[in-house]
């Protein structure tokens, strides 16, 4: 090989090596030509089917904690594509194309992460890169050996040798790096390298205060995880669009198994369960969804470990929808905003190259595709793209069904928004019903016992308060679809009521099928949240029998009883903001959080939190906090100072051993390791801010930032006595 | 060390008949004309190159066809993974098996090849067998289906309605042998009757060798195009004909590698001995030679080779391309059914391998480009003025926008291959005309005729019928794909480099598969009603030890099988396809005289008459009520030409002018087959054209023109009318 110049990263080294083995002439490559010389196109381009840098599978240590831009959820979301818009960027996900294609019986190339395969085709020791199209191609290994596709490189000047193809292969597990820096090697992995790219003067700026940390644009569970904490719940609203198109990917990809509805990766396979095993109007309701909603997010995290079930707080639609539900007319609901439908470009593209649609209904096809409007059911798409609501017999089945253009329509929506359900007619029932307000949640919270909030016992068994608004949700978001019975002139004598395709009520008010809405999910996080605040409310209330055990899981109601021991929490949102440990805070600045406003508006509790505040022989500290207090300093009053959130003072004293022995304890890796927390794992602190934050609000201020001064124990600056991992900002309903 | 694994190639020679002395070799390129070659069959060379023959006939008489040769050559493989192989020498040194005595196990040892001695049978079994009814017997005969010559029962008079001259050797010492009358003592060979009528047969051919830059060759000719009846000699059917015999012929190709090795031994003193000594070994995958009738457009490619129906075949049946059709991951290794269970369970798991992305030029355009060719022997019916089948800017066909496979996500072409692909048949629409619900935005009650508007299996009659022709699975899978966009340019991608990158058989084969399959291509592969050379039996994976080779069967001289009922009478050997095939087994299935079939496979006026006509009333054909007939769909327009150019261009002309398209046509054309014109081609691409040559007007006449009307000839459509009437009609 030649000698690199130590400027060069190893990105560019296999950027020489690709042109080097190319020469002068290179082919089209299904138009991307020299596809490895742009980073973005390299790590995503698919040639032929064949992607040619294997997307890294869950439980890929390899880039977490990388600054790169397809990393987590890292990099300007400016810059990421809409990728419900963007189709190519979405054929990453083959799944996504499954969903509008015929099923063929057969998973085209599968979607879903897995080990590798056994029978020691792959083993389970499969690297990245022996998954990825450009070793297996320039190895010459199936399909580039001649049976589908020649080696690669195409009509090039010669063959790969095996050193160059090694080299890039390394490169491809090292996670695709394109900094100059050697990165991620095993020693380097220590906390105080993790940002050693930052310059130590720029650390220090922060850890005085002279610069002002920049809030995370990573998911929260992204954050969550480097700084071992619960995963997060976040209201629908105040999901990321990474963090929504995080979990749509998921659903595409389950989508695609659901042939296979016998197969966990198959999302009717969960669906179904709900038909199968649901309990409702007793005390189980609540443990048994607890689970279920907790088994089937354990399955969306074997796609993506970092997707979690958002909840969709009634409550906050109810300005919206006091009448869209308390009324005779139909399908005049709201939902939340992810589950809506909406037409992109693409999707108008392909429509208007099947020749259903007369020139009127492509005008307004394409009116809604450049608006980019939601809807919050698919007829009211329809109707605002002036395109009717036909529904034909189906010759085979003699049942109601949708004419081509509908299923046409319906299929790109869904191919859009994963989470859109075509049998939903959001609102009313034709007798009008109340829809819950945050009032009638509070009441709810109020209760006091067990069997009123959550449903009697087996012997006595009745529907709890919960569950009787959890009911009425159900039906709205389901509602009743207008077009029931089909015309007459169809001629379908026996309307089927359990018609896939326009039944009378929406599939959410069926408890049989319910879990077949994507917005079952939703809906049944919001649940699991009132019970889990309404528990905080109500510590020592439990139901009668705890060992009842809950069917099909082999866990009892006493395991369900605590959500953190399931590893989650519920939040309205979140705000982050990554710190160095490497370098002693004396002084936190950040910038504001940038606080949704409606986040602002609603939020019941806010807290500061401090995480991994290291311990090992550290003096004491009283740690001062501030919101909106950019100059505070050790001298800034904490009495009537209406910025003034709180202080924490550290009880950490000395620490004695061998040598390293107050060192950071190692990471918990080991399958059998039962000990307790480390005696040395850094801890966590947490501040009450809910006041603080109301106190800037009431000023006029219209966003947050948070400010901590260390102070020793002697009220003077201490800058050598505080190192964390992070601090964040936090917002409860 | 392990013997070298030896392979006849091509794996299915073709020879084809003709009345001259003078031959030529069979062409091993898709559409490629034949070899020229000497006296002895050597191939004659151009610049490196096969040269390509001037003439189809005798420079002066043309009366007189050139025959087509078979040549089978033997390659020599490593192993059964080696799939390239090389062509041996004389003079070369292979690992050899040697078998020495009884007592001796068998060794392996260096021999050099020193001369061949090659082995074939043929025969012709049409007399002796079923009657040809469409596509019963596909799956087995009935033991009461009609037999041919029915009035013939003893076993052994039904013996002599085969013709059987027994096996010839030939070798370099004596590279010369003839399947006639006499040429072969000590075997019980069986002719016609001497007095049939019009022309005798008292052979089936003839074998040569020769040896070519050291390569040891053999050179199989067939009959003569000789046909005659032992009765008044009048043609009733297509395809049935008692009292008919023709000359026609097909049988196993074997050889011997005769070799010299060196034996170390030691003498009595202890002393090492040297001696050259001589051995012989078979090798081990031995070949078959069909012969057909004269391919008198040898440069316009079927609708459906034989190769590319017998590729489907193997792919689908036999794990033959397992990264076309498999069991996932589509590897190899996953693909080998070694027993019988392991096949089942094969067939059981696999199918089309989604991930599999064809080439355009090698998997597509073929499929494409192949129907305009036939406006140069067939009169289009162009719908109305417009040319369904263009191949210019804008055309339906149009290669540019057609070989354009998705660009950096951009797909500008998608709808023009959808629609291409929704007007395919597909497997399960054999019979429908039209294509269902393929509508056009402008004009939604269009409904396109589906494609290939070709006949079926049994356009004929409504028992197990097949109307019209579809590709095979393989080819509709490759249409799909590329439909969808899954499709590579070899041109864009890896052939830029290469002038031919748009044709992936410029070039002669270099391997033996190639061979096999360069050959195959020069087929007819459907629809088999009975098919061209060969019929419906070459779509039975029984028939088949491996891909592309026949399996041979043990039989006795003198005693080739009969149909089961006849041979059942005294025990004599019945046909089982298990055990293999015997010579003249291929070629049974196929009309007697093969003149009659042959020249009537123009048209076929197609009854489709109502939506159940195969569940009830089975034999109603011509409901008035509901008729609805599919008017002349042609057979097989570059095997039977029907209406072609003049070499001015300037007008057409019926091919067969002068041969009525009638019962007494079909017996003229047991002589008047000679006296055709051959079609020759120039231009290249878009621009290529056809044109006649060497039509024999002083024996046929001057050729008409459709429209005139003149003594012997009606126009096309009146002619159709009633085409290859079933047996009922005798």
């Amino acid at each position: 090989m030649k000698k690199t110049e130590k400027s060069s990263s190893a990105y560019d080294r296999v950027k020489q090596i690709l042109n080097d083995i190319q020469g002068d002439r290179v082919p089209d490559y299904q138009g991307y030509k020299a596809f490895w010389l742009a980073i973005e196109t390299f790590e995503t381009v698919e040639l032929y089917g064949q992607r040619m840098i294997s997307p890294p599978i869950s439980g890929d240590n390899t880039d977490n904690n990388l600054p790169k831009k397809k990393s987590c959820c890292g990099g300007s979301s400016g810059e990421e594509p809409n990728e419900g818009e963007d189709r190519s960027a979405i054929a990453e996900d083959d799944a996504v194309q499954a969903v509008n294609t015929e099923p063929s019986g057969h998973a085209d190339p599968d979607c879903w992460p897995s080990g590798g395969s056994t029978g020691g085709g792959a083993g389970g020791g499969e690297k990245r890169s022996d998954r990825s199209g450009i070793i297996k191609g320039l190895k010459g290994e199936y399909p580039f050996d001649g049976s589908i596709f020649p080696p690669l490189l195409w009509d090039a000047k010669r063959r790969a040798t095996a050193s160059e193809i090694q080299f890039i292969a390394q490169w491809i597990d090292d996670g695709c790096p394109t900094e100059s820096e050697s990165i991620n090697t095993e020693s380097e992995k220590s906390l105080s390298a993790k940002n050693i790219s930052v310059e130590r003067n720029e650390l220090v700026a922060l850890a005085c205060g002279e610069k002002a940390h920049k809030v995370s644009n990573k998911c929260s569970n992204v954050n969550r995880k480097a700084n071992k904490g619960l995963n997060v719940r976040k209201e629908v609203s105040t999901l990321t669009d990474t963090e929504v198109q995080r979990l749509r990917n998921a659903l595409s990809c389950m989508y695609q198994y659901n042939d296979h509805w016998m197969d966990e990766r198959s999302f009717d396979y969960w669906a179904r369960i709900h038909t199968n095993s649901c309990q409702h109007g007793w005390e189980q309701f609540l443990p048994w969804h607890r689970l279920y909603l907790y088994f089937f997010e354990q399955t969306l995290q074997d796609y993506d470990e970092y997707i979690t079930l958002p909840y969709w707080s009634w409550a906050d639609y109810a300005d919206a929808n006091t009448r869209t539900f308390n009324t005779n007319k139909l399908d005049q609901g709201v939902i939340p905003e992810a589950y809506r439908c909406w037409l992109t470009q693409k999707a108008y593209n392909r429509l208007e190259a099947s020749n259903l649609f007369s020139e009127k209904e492509l005008a307004g096809l394409q009116a809604l595709a450049k608006s980019g409007a939601t809807f919050n059911s698919g007829l009211r798409f329809l109707k605002a793209a002036c395109i009717p609501y036909q529904l034909i017999k189906n010759p085979d089945t003699g049942k109601a069904a949708w004419s081509d253009k509908t299923r046409l329509i319906y299929n790109e929506l869904r191919l859009i928004n994963p989470l859109w359900f075509p049998n939903r007619w959001p609102g009313a029932m034709v007798s009008p019903m109340h829809y819950p307000t945050k009032a009638n949640i509070n009441q709810l919270l109020s209760i006091k016992n067990w069997s009123d909030f959550a449903g009697g016992p087996e012997n006595d068994h009745h529907f709890g308060k919960l569950e009787e608004v959890h009911n009425g949700m159900h039906n709205f978001s389901g509602g009743q679809n207008p077009h029931y019975p089909p015309p007459k002139s169809l001629k379908i004598l026996d309307p089927d009521i359990q018609n896939t395709e326009n039944p009378p009520y929406g599939w959410m008010t069926d408890n049989r099928i319910t879990a077949y809405d994507p917005i079952f999910w939703a809906h049944h996080s919001n649940v699991d949240r009132i019970w889990a605040r309404w528990q905080e409310l109500h510590p020592d209330v439990k139901p009668e029998d705890m060992d009842g055990v809950l069917p099909p899981w082999s866990l009892s109601i006493k395991d369900t009883l605590s959500v953190k021991k399931l590893g989650y929490e519920y939040m309205r949102d979140s705000y982050h903001y990554e710190a160095s440990s490497s370098v002693s805070f004396s002084k936190f600045n950040s910038e504001k959080a940038g606080v949704k406003g409606d986040v602002l508006d609603t939020y019941r509790k806010a807290d500061i939190r401090l995480h991994r505040v290291q311990l090992g022989n550290m003096f004491n500290t009283t740690i001062r906090m501030f919101l909106n207090a950019p100059d505070a300093s050790a001298d800034t009053p904490i009495v009537d100072n209406e910025h003034f959130v709180g202080e924490i003072t550290t009880f950490h004293g000395t620490c004695y051993g061998g040598p390293g022995h107050c060192n950071l304890p190692l990471d918990k890796t080991r399958q059998f390791d039962r000990r307790s927390l480390h005696h040395h794992e850094p801890r966590n602190y947490r501040v009450d801010a809910s006041d603080a934050v109301r106190r800037m609000l009431a000023k006029g201020e219209e966003d947050i930032s948070v400010h901590l001064v260390a102070v020793g124990l002697d009220g003077k600056p201490i800058d050598n006595a505080l190192f964390f991992d992070g601090v964040s900002l936090n917002f409860m309903d | 060390m392990k013997e070298n694994l030896f392979k006849i190639h091509p794996a299915i020679g073709i020879a084809r008949l003709g009345n001259s002395e003078d031959f030529y070799l069979s062409p091993e390129q898709p559409g490629a004309l034949p070899i020229e070659c000497d006296s002895d069959g050597v191939e004659i060379r151009e610049k490196g190159k096969p040269k390509r023959i001037q003439s189809f006939k005798d420079e002066s008489d043309l009366s007189k066809v050139k025959r087509q040769a078979a040549r089978f050559r033997i390659f020599v493989y490593e192993n059964e993974s080696d799939l390239v192989g090389k062509e041996i020498k004389i003079g070369g040194v292979y690992n050899m098996q040697l078998v020495a005595n009884a007592a001796t196990v068998v060794q392996t040892v260096k021999g050099t090849v020193t001369d061949i001695q090659w082995t074939v049978h043929v025969a012709n079994k049409k007399a002796s067998w079923y009657d040809f009814t469409e596509n019963s017997g596909m799956h087995g005969y009935a033991s009461d289906h009609p037999l041919r010559n029915p009035e013939v029962t003893e076993p052994a008079l039904r013996r002599q309605l085969i013709i059987d001259p027994g096996p010839q050797t030939v070798s370099s010492k004596n590279s010369c042998a003839k399947f006639s009358k006499g040429q072969n003592p000590g075997y019980p060979q069986t002719f016609p009757p001497v007095n049939i009528s019009p022309n005798p047969i008292d052979t089936l051919g003839e074998l040569k060798t020769n040896v070519q830059d050291d390569h040891p060759r053999l050179i199989f000719l067939g009959g003569n195009g000789n046909s005659g009846s032992s009765k008044t000699p009048v043609i009733t059917s297509f395809v049935n004909n008692d009292g008919w015999f023709d000359d026609i012929s097909d049988g196993p190709v074997t050889a011997s590698i005769i070799y010299n090795y060196t034996q170390e031994s030691y003498d009595k003193k202890g002393k090492k001995v040297k001696t050259v000594k001589s051995g012989s070994m078979d090798v081990q995958i031995p070949a078959w030679v069909v012969v057909g009738y004269p391919r008198y457009v040898p440069q316009m490619m079927d609708m459906i080779t034989l190769d590319e129906a017998m590729f489907d075949l193997f792919v689908r049946n036999k794990a033959y391309q397992p990264q076309l059709f498999g069991v996932p991951p589509f590897e190899p290794e996953n693909n080998q059914p070694k027993s019988e269970q392991e096949l089942d369970l094969w067939l059981n798991e696999a199918h089309f391998n989604p991930g599999f992305y064809p080439q355009f030029y090698r998997d597509i355009w073929p499929i494409l480009t192949r129907p305009d060719c036939y406006r140069y022997t067939y009169d289009f019916d162009y719908f109305g003025g417009a040319d369904p089948h263009n191949r210019g800017t804008g055309g339906n066909l149009d290669m540019n926008a057609l070989s354009k496979p998705p660009s950096h996500g951009d797909d500008p072409n998608f709808e023009h291959r959808q629609f291409i692909y929704n007007i395919m048949r597909k497997s399960g629409q054999e019979n429908l005309f039209t294509a269902e619900g393929a509508a056009s935005k402008s004009n939604p009650n269009y409904k396109p005729r589906l494609m290939p508007m070709l006949c079926g299996n049994n356009p004929i009659t409504n028992i197990s019928p097949d109307k019209f022709l579809a590709m095979t699975p393989t080819q509709l899978f490759f249409l799909k794909q590329w439909a969808d966009g899954k499709f590579v340019n070899e041109c864009q991608e890896w052939g830029e480099g290469s002038n031919n990158c748009n044709d992936p058989w410029a070039n002669p084969p270099v391997t033996g598969e190639a061979i096999d399959r360069g050959v195959l291509s020069n087929m007819l592969g459907g629809a088999f009603c009975p098919g061209g050379e060969l019929s419906w039996i070459m779509m039975n994976p029984a028939v088949y030890s491996e891909p592309y080779r026949v399996k041979h069967a043990v039989y006795q001289a003198g005693l080739l099988s009969l149909p089961a009922p006849i041979a059942n009478l005294d025990g004599s050997p019945a046909p089982d396809l298990a055990k293999g095939m015997e010579p003249g087994d291929l070629t049974k299935y196929i009309g007697i005289p093969w003149q009659a079939d042959f020249h009537e496979c123009t048209y076929q006026n197609i009854d489709i008459t109502y939506d159940n006509w195969n569940n009830i009333e089975l034999d109603s054909t011509g409901d008035p009520a509901k008729q609805k007939i599919a008017y002349n769909i042609p057979w097989w327009p570059a095997h039977r030409p029907i209406v072609v150019y003049d070499k001015s261009m300037s007008s057409q002309v019926y091919w067969a002018s002068g041969i009525p398209p009638n019962l007494s046509g079909d017996l003229q054309m047991v002589e008047a087959w000679k006296d055709l014109g051959f079609l020759a081609s120039s231009g290249t691409g878009i621009t290529r054209s056809f044109y006649q040559v060497e039509r024999n007007n002083s024996a046929l006449g001057e050729p008409v023109k459709p429209g005139d009307r003149q003594l012997g000839q009606v126009t096309g459509v009146q002619s159709s009318v009633g085409k290859k009437r079933d047996r009922n009609d005798r």
